[in-house]
């Protein structure tokens, strides 16, 4: 049997230098696909697109190393520890075109990717600003119609199918079958793009995932390829594998309120390490990670 | 006669009572989450609380940070994505509640929580999540904020969020369902809108809070007619539940 496992570097070494489409499946502080952004940023990805439903700790940290072109969003924060200032600094400076939604209309047009459909009417964004500054902006993805069936106004949001979906699980077989725990809010993300990678906590046999089929929320024909990237969405959490961890997210919250503050954060944790396993390491290794080691009947 | 308690305690106790038995609602962090709780734990056992991350149902034994914190999650009865929940449940028509908040409501109730305008030029703080969405398809709206004359505004500096939009029947010739009702709950009154003009109407102040105080507070001018009406108290059995029971840490009350 073809195996999909592969090292993250070869895995962001698929990725085009310049110009790609890339959907994140991170949610403020939780399964965020964390290590692939450090090692998009090591390989210098620029000009990137980004789309995602609510943004976190890595939409921030790829925007503040000055890799993104332009995003496609509805807002985000890192929960209480903090806003999103990389992304906020960089729209108020006009650094990066930022598109903005609710965060249906995103994850609706995923949906609409998911299905291969052309596009998908709703109601949301009717009346907001969101709406207007997209018609301003002539966005080609939203026109305002009146549907054919009751005669009603709606918001027609074009199908997305990025280039590359990136999303951050519990578990995945070698062939692809990914098994996501707690809620899966980027599961229509994840079946929208033309190329999914998925980093996860392990890789299991297939033997365990045909015993448990029914936890698989991503059958193995949308994955293109698998790493496993134990504590990959560090310092934010995984349910069921560790809890966030509190005083990572206030050192970057810290940081990122500054550019230059940022800038050292970025080379000395993501710039300055080979690899994620050399940043675990260089923040306190396995004594650091065991303090926030999920409890199996919390989950946190 | 009632124990004393905070303000945040009345506001949780307000919120909790303008919620009905088996009404679904979908909450945030914070009072509304406790004010659903509340409800849940008093006259509305039946009551089903859902977050836009994909959480159904959940009995949180610790506060958490956000939605994103898995703390929210523990012993829910279903996980979904968000299509789950607002793309489906809500946009069904199934949610009768929907709390929201933000940086600034306006007299017609639209809600900003993306930016603000300063003289340096924009403030981009956050943006909707799912709040956008849950103006557009709640049957009701319960908006909680802290009362102050900059962040009750006559308009909005980004619309957010779709309240009454322009007043009288703007928000359905835009084409968006109307709501049965908007409140606004603030630390100092409780918030109503005119059913014809739709715009901000004072319904009570709490108890020990002056008319004065809402007026100067308001960056809205508020037509007075007629004896103010005081909020009603909490009940010792509903403080007893928020600190014993809902919000022990009391993180929040």
């Amino acid at each position: 049997m073809e195996s999909k496992v592969k090292s993250l570097r070869e895995i962001v070494a698929e990725i085009p230098d310049e110009g790609a489409h890339i959907a994140l499946g991170g949610f403020a502080i939780t399964r965020n696909p964390v290590a692939f952004v450090f090692e998009l940023i090591r390989q210098n990805k620029r000009d990137l697109t980004v789309s995602q439903i609510v943004a976190g700790l890595e939409t921030d940290l790829l925007v503040g190393a000055g890799l993104v072109k332009k995003i496609q969003y509805s807002g985000g924060s890192l929960d209480r520890f903090g806003r999103l200032e990389r992304i906020n600094e960089a729209i108020n400076k006009g650094l990066i075109d930022a598109r903005e939604y609710s965060g249906t209309s995103m994850a609706l047009r995923f949906l609409a990717g998911s299905m291969g459909i052309p596009f998908i009417p709703a109601k949301y964004l009717l009346g907001t600003d969101m709406l207007n500054a997209l018609l301003e902006k002539k966005d080609d993805a939203i026109r305002v119609e009146r549907s054919p069936f009751d005669g009603e106004r709606y918001v027609y949001l074009r199908a997305l199918q990025p280039d590359f979906a990136v999303i951050h699980a519990q578990y995945a077989d070698e062939k692809g079958n990914v098994i996501i725990e707690g809620p899966y809010w980027d599961v229509e993300t994840a079946k929208s793009a033309k190329k999914l990678f998925v980093t996860v906590e392990k890789v299991v046999s297939t033997e365990f995932i045909k015993r448990n089929p029914e936890k698989v929320v991503i059958p193995s024909l949308y994955v293109s390829a698998v790493a496993e990237v134990p504590f990959g969405a560090f310092p934010c959490s995984v349910y069921r594998f560790y809890d966030y961890d509190k005083d990572m997210l206030k050192e970057y919250a810290e940081a990122s309120k500054d550019e230059s503050k940022f800038k050292e954060f970025l080379q000395d944790y993501v710039l300055g390490t080979k690899d994620f396993e050399e940043f675990l390491e260089k923040v306190g290794g396995i004594r650091r990670l065991n303090k926030i080691k999920a409890d199996p009947v919390y989950g946190y | 006669m009632s124990l004393p308690y905070t303000t945040n305690e009345l506001m949780a106790v307000t919120a909790a009572r303008l919620l009905r038995d088996k009404e679904n609602v979908v909450v945030g962090l914070g009072l509304p989450q406790i004010a659903a709780l509340l409800a849940q734990n008093t006259h509305a056992p039946n009551l089903t609380i859902i977050y836009e991350i994909g959480v159904i149902n959940p009995e949180a034994e610790e506060m958490g940070v956000g939605v994103a914190d898995p703390r929210l999650w523990y012993r829910a009865e279903h996980f979904t994505s968000f299509v789950g929940t607002l793309g489906s449940i809500l946009q069904k028509g199934l949610v009768d509640v929907g709390f929201l908040g933000g940086l600034q409501v306006d007299k017609y109730g639209n809600i900003n929580s993306t930016l603000i305008k300063t003289e340096k030029g924009i403030k981009h703080i956050n943006g909707s999540g799912g709040a956008a969405d849950m103006a557009t398809w709640s049957k009701r709206l319960l908006i909680m904020m802290r009362h102050e004359k900059r962040k009750i505004v006559e308009s909005v500096d980004y619309l957010t969020s779709v309240g009454y939009l322009r007043g009288y029947e703007s928000r359905r010739e835009e084409g968006l369902p109307m709501p049965e009702d908007v409140k606004i709950i603030t630390n100092l009154c409780v918030f109503g809108f005119d059913e014809e003009t739709r715009s901000l109407k004072l319904l009570s102040i709490h108890p020990g809070v002056k008319l004065e105080d809402v007026l100067q507070n308001t960056g809205v001018p508020l037509e007075i007619s007629g004896e103010v009406k005081f909020t009603d108290e909490p009940t010792t059995e509903e403080l007893e539940l928020l600190r014993n029971k809902i919000d022990p840490q009391r993180m929040y009350i």
